[in-house]
């Protein structure tokens, strides 16, 4: 575990997107939708399905969902990031191995296991499903955010000191500002990782587009599971490709 | 009743559960390591094949657990099936990812060096790239399996084997009496399998890396 | 194969090209040459004039495009590749040893590719080790790692060699190590070729490393032309233009003279003078002037006679009548 592990921990996607290529995400998404768009339009639903699949319902959930997954990820970033700063700071020696070990750990976590203990504490909600979704989204951040420090080039560093710049400027101008892909590329997997536990909000009635593929399984009705599920897989496929766009954009040049 | 007394009283159950847990994600793993090994030795000289299967399993893993998991009920139907084939499909992209990186990463004198003392492009491939790429490889399997014991907890849901029958028994139970046991015992045992996991790469990782890899300079 | 004599054997060279898909001009531009069987062969030229790739062709790393290679008569290009390489020692500059191999396995890889049994092969590894100064017993069970770049320098010379092959290909192989070392190696391995006799092409473009080594030398230009092909002696009395005197540098006379040795010019007196600055047997011509220039004599002993500064301008062919005189007017 070190450098082997981390490999992995940065860049989802091995070509960045470039000119058309671009467009291939969006247009394969919107054809999924306009497919099953059509697919129900064949099926004559029954009042059950009827009440799940309508306008409001998958405008509703599909805004609990973006809700859920927006809120979580802010929070994650305001806790996670300035955490892995601290960490790559760190002098002990622990405490690397110990977020590397504690990050890979921590995927094995079942975050539905999380979600419901959380109920213990909180209730269900909109706040379990919350408290849930960040508990198990910060250590990847944190992790990709320390390694992204740690990894920079200590010659870069040296040169920066030798210049004269004070650590706190170090840090500012040269180590955040080549870090930033690393990071990127952490909240990225933590967007998308959140759209899909997010649905499991809906087992602590957070509601959710969730809601319908559970719905759809209890009362048997196999459409609203699917219109649920696609949704779901859609949202997660457009803000893996918006999270390409913002690395793009975000990354400093010459990187 | 305490936890102690749970985990005691149903000893036969979970200790069964966390064996099917064990096993449904070690039978996913072989069969993806096996694919997705076999995957990057094909595509890793080829930059068009290598970036679809890497686009394409991580497009799979893009896909939320509990959607993917529904959507193949029609198809595999509930329990192991769909299990099997979900999680085979999310532990695809760490391993060719790894496997790839570890095979280009390869120090290109060595591979020249190599095809200059006569070795065909199989032997380079078998005896140099894959030796030297193996502990990246075996990094990315087990990330793979960290990754598929936690999403395997969900598929208690479509009559899935594992642990997460406890975590979905409890929820069903909430508020009842051993709803926090049965929720505690299928977190911790999905744990304490992770952990075993990961000491048996540990182990794995040591015997298996070439000793010159492992030599301090 | 070729390979039945274990002493080098000839290669030819006959209108060789290497034109890449797609680039304008061709990389090697009809190259002829012959090797004459048993030489170190330099070929020397600036960065990316076509000599390495050149080199990797007669072992077909790289495919040419057109033309002819022939190896103790043998044409190159109708046998199998693999087969060809495992009886043509190659050695880099980066080395390129196996690390997940100790140094044994190392040098032991071609021979077992060969078939040889078990016993001689680790008979080979034992002589070969020897052969470049690395103690058996304490090498041949480490890894490259654990070695110095001089060391696994060695090791790769040593696993060029191991199944004895007839010729070497050598791309600037020392390139990698300091200067002292450097020259440690290449005067270690001037007398090992001087054993061993193999056909060696050898690539630099270190025109010092060219003269200290080549028994020829091949100057190339772009795309490989041969701007000069002699010894080493004659290109640099007669540097056939203005391309290869530009590789020279200033100090061709000083070159030449690093050439010869004290046992190559007539002597004064055939008996050594303990009056005057004494330098070594062997000793080159070189020396032997740094020697009276730092004692600001016109002559020096060596142990098997005096020799004089005309002796020096003599050997290199320069008229000398004036310059003694203005040397002993600083010293008498």
């Amino acid at each position: 575990m070190t450098a082997e592990t981390l490999a992995v921990g940065t860049a989802r996607t091995p070509a960045r997107p470039s000119g058309l290529r671009h467009l291939i995400a969006p247009a394969a998404i919107a054809a999924a939708l306009v497919t099953l768009y059509a697919w129900v339009s064949t099926l004559e639903l029954d009042s059950i399905e009827r009440r799940s699949l309508n306008q409001a319902v998958l405008v509703d959930k599909t805004v609990e969902h973006l809700q859920m997954t927006v809120a979580a990820t802010a929070l994650v970033v305001v806790i996670a990031i300035p955490l892995g700063i601290v960490a790559s700071r760190s002098r002990n020696r622990f405490v690397t191995p110990l977020i590397l070990t504690a990050g890979n750990l921590g995927q094995a976590v079942p975050c539905i296991g999380l979600l419901v203990l959380a109920t213990f504490v909180l209730g269900v909600g909109f706040q379990t499903a919350l408290v849930g979704l960040v508990v198990y989204a910060v250590l990847p951040v944190l992790r990709n955010t320390m390694v992204g420090v740690q990894q920079i080039d200590p010659a870069l560093i040296e040169a920066a000191r030798g210049m004269g710049m004070t650590k706190g400027q170090i840090l500012r101008r040269v180590e955040l500002k080549l870090a930033v892909p690393a990071i990127l590329a952490g909240l990225r997997t933590a967007l998308v990782l959140t759209v899909g536990v997010a649905t499991l909000g809906a087992f602590v009635a957070a509601g959710g587009l969730g809601e319908l593929i559970i719905n759809g399984l209890k009362l048997n009705r196999m459409p609203v599971t699917i219109v649920g599920a696609v949704l779901t897989a859609c949202i997660a496929f457009f803000i893996d490709w918006l999270g390409g766009l913002a690395e793009n954009l975000l990354k400093p040049r010459g990187i | 009743m305490t936890f102690s007394e749970y985990v005691v009283s149903r000893w036969d159950t979970l200790s069964l559960a966390a064996a099917e847990h064990a096993l449904v994600v070690a039978v996913a793993i072989g069969i993806a390591t096996a694919v997705g090994v076999g995957i990057g030795l094909l595509t890793y000289e080829t930059p068009k094949a290598r970036g679809a299967s890497l686009a394409l399993s991580a497009g799979i893993l893009t896909i939320p657990s509990l959607a993917l998991l529904t959507l193949l009920i029609p198809f595999t139907g509930l329990g192991w099936g769909s299990t099997l084939i979900a999680l085979t499909g999310y532990a695809f992209l760490p391993i060719i990812r790894n496997t790839v990186t570890g095979l280009r990463g390869v120090d290109a004198a060595t591979v020249e060096a190599g095809r200059g003392m006569g070795l065909s492009s199989a032997r380079v491939l078998l005896r140099v790239r894959l030796p030297l790429a193996w502990p990246l490889i075996l990094a990315g399997v087990r990330i793979s399996t960290q990754m598929l014991i936690g999403i395997a907890a969900i598929a208690a849901y479509v009559d899935g084997p594992g642990l997460g029958n406890q975590i979905f028994e409890g929820l069903a139970r909430l508020g009842s009496v051993n709803s926090l046991n049965a929720t505690l015992a299928g977190t911790l045992g999905i744990v304490v399998i992770a952990v075993l996991f990961d000491a048996g790469f540990s182990a794995v990782r040591l015997l298996t890396t070439p000793r010159g890899l492992r030599v301090r300079p | 194969m070729f390979d039945r004599d274990p002493a080098g054997v000839r290669i030819e060279l006959r209108e060789l090209t290497k034109h890449y898909p797609g680039q304008p001009a061709p990389a090697v531009d009809n190259v002829s040459l012959d090797i004459p069987a048993g030489e170190l062969v330099v070929f020397v030229g600036p960065s990316g004039c076509g000599k390495t790739t050149t080199m990797k062709m007669i072992n077909r790393l790289v495919e040419p495009t057109s033309g002819q290679i022939r190896i103790g008569g043998q044409d190159v290009l109708g046998l199998h590749p693999d087969e060809l390489r495992r009886h043509i020692g190659y050695a880099i500059q980066q080395v390129g040893l196996f690390p997940h191999l100790t140094v044994g396995q190392n040098v032991a890889m071609v021979p077992k590719l060969l078939g040889w049994p078990a016993a001689k092969v680790a008979a080979r590894v034992e002589e070969l080790l020897e052969l470049v100064s690395l103690d058996p017993g304490t090498f041949r069970d480490r890894y490259p790692r654990q070695l110095s770049g001089g060391q696994q320098q060695r090791v790769g010379v040593a696993r060029a060699l191991a199944a004895d092959p007839p010729v070497m290909l050598m791309d600037e192989p020392f390139g990698a190590t300091d200067p002292i070392t450097r020259e440690h190696l290449q005067n270690e391995f001037a007398k090992l070729q001087k054993q061993l006799r193999k056909t060696i092409i050898f690539v630099t473009h270190d025109f010092e490393e060219a003269i200290r080594l080549g028994d020829r030398i091949a100057v190339l230009r772009e795309r490989s032309h041969i701007a000069q092909y002699d010894t080493p002696a004659n290109i640099l009395a007669a540097p056939a233009d203005d391309y290869v005197a530009g590789f020279i540098g200033q100090d061709a006379t000083l070159k030449r003279l690093a050439l010869l040795r004290v046992e190559d010019v007539p002597y004064e007196s055939p008996l050594p003078d303990p009056a005057l600055p004494a330098v070594a047997a062997g000793a080159t011509l070189r020396e032997a002037l740094d020697t009276m220039v730092a004692h600001a004599a016109d002559r020096c002993s060596t142990p098997s006679g005096v020799i004089t500064y005309a002796a020096l301008c003599g050997a290199v062919g320069t008229a000398h009548e004036q310059a003694p005189e203005e040397v002993t007017a600083g010293d008498r």
